[in-house]
């Protein structure tokens, strides 16, 4: 049996400085609408990479019963904007705006749904609310400080790659501390984006927030890693309702035609709460 | 060689080689003949031999010559675990 198809609109959204490229993904009409997902999109080459497997888990959700929103954030895709114009503080409102802008329309349940760096992203709307929110984070990046350097560090990968000698980390890093733009892997980063990325965790979340994380690896032999064990037992202890799940699939979010990861998509929307369709089981 | 087995699987799983690397030998070359071997994919590499074995690697250690073949990768996360 086919199931009815997710119903999906492709707008753009008035935003600051621009406008911003959505795809809205709709449950069937004679489906009731169990509530709303925003998801939040990773940074820099691992947006695209990851564009399909996003594709994919908006549709499930939306033939799930959610209406799902993934926004391009402002210099990113198709929104309006250069990358290296784009601040994270203006990311932060990018989101604060998708989920007050799905609030409005569905009011019910409410999820933030971030991949790696997105979920910093998402965490920090979610500190801004007045209520608990409910958060899925996808191979969640725990420290945007971290994130950066490893970002920074594509540019020597690339040297590595052309067999040319590697230039290091120390003058990118320096550029940004002097307030100036670094160009790595064909991204444009400002210092702006790089200092609010740089000063992004997971912590402080509302006391009662729900968080749910799935992390890649072997579902049979290997347990949640030490670092977001760590962060689990953060949350917890704040007040949070905090999980997570190790499961199987592939680095979607790094390669360009990757294998597809299933599991995550099952996983995800059990985490909703909904029923998993045979054809995805 | 234990580190070897590590870095097969590590290779593996951070390319998606679903099981190509298990055949794979010390003289095996990576740059230049694995074509899933592209700037995003030697990062991954990196990270994931930071998280797997607990050291870090610094930006001064690393050079082409060390993703050559199977054997200088091994070669080279033998040599940091021992210092």
């Amino acid at each position: 049996m086919t199931q009815p198809a997710a119903t999906l609109q492709v707008f753009f959204m008035d935003a600051a400085h621009g406008q911003r490229f959505c795809l809205l993904h709709t449950p069937p009409s004679d489906q009731a609408v169990l509530g709303h997902v925003v998801y939040v999109h990773p940074f820099a080459e691992e947006m695209n990479a990851a564009r399909r497997m996003a594709g994919k888990q908006a549709r499930a959700m939306a033939r799930a019963g959610f209406a799902v929103l993934q926004m391009d954030l402002m210099g990113c895709g198709d929104s309006s904007g250069h990358f290296e114009e784009a601040s994270w503080d203006a990311w932060v409102a990018d989101v604060a705006l998708a989920r007050h802008w799905m609030l409005e329309r569905w009011p019910g349940v409410a999820w933030l749904w971030g991949l790696r760096a997105g979920c910093l992203l998402a965490a920090q709307v979610c500190r801004q609310d007045t209520h608990p929110a409910k958060l899925l984070l996808w191979q969640p990046v725990l420290s945007g400080k971290q994130h950066l350097h490893q970002f920074l560090r594509l540019q020597m990968a690339g040297d590595i790659v052309r067999g040319e000698s590697s230039r290091g980390t120390s003058r990118l890093i320096h550029l940004l501390e002097q307030g100036e733009s670094v160009e790595v892997a064909g991204y444009s980063v400002s210092a702006a984006l790089a200092q609010g990325m740089a000063r992004a965790d997971l912590e402080a979340l509302p006391a009662g927030t729900q968080i749910f994380c799935l992390e890649l690896g072997d579902a049979d032999s290997e347990t949640v890693s030490p670092a977001l064990s760590a962060q689990l037992q953060r949350w917890q202890t704040s007040g949070c309702s905090a999980q997570a799940g190790v499961v199987p699939g592939s680095v979607f979010w790094q390669m360009q035609e990757g294998p597809d990861s299933p599991a995550w998509l099952t996983t995800s929307l059990r985490s909703l709460g909904c029923a998993v369709p045979e054809v995805l089981a | 060689m234990a580190v070897e087995t590590d870095v097969k699987k590590i290779l593996d799983s951070v390319l998606s080689l679903q099981g190509r690397s298990a055949a794979w030998q010390r003289h095996t070359p990576l740059l230049g003949a694995v074509p899933e071997l592209d700037s995003m994919a030697v990062l991954g590499i990196i990270t994931a031999l930071e998280d797997r074995f607990g050291f870090v690697i610094h930006d001064d250690d690393l050079d082409s010559a060390i993703f050559a073949t199977l054997g200088s990768l091994s070669d080279f996360v033998a040599t940091k675990l021992t210092k």
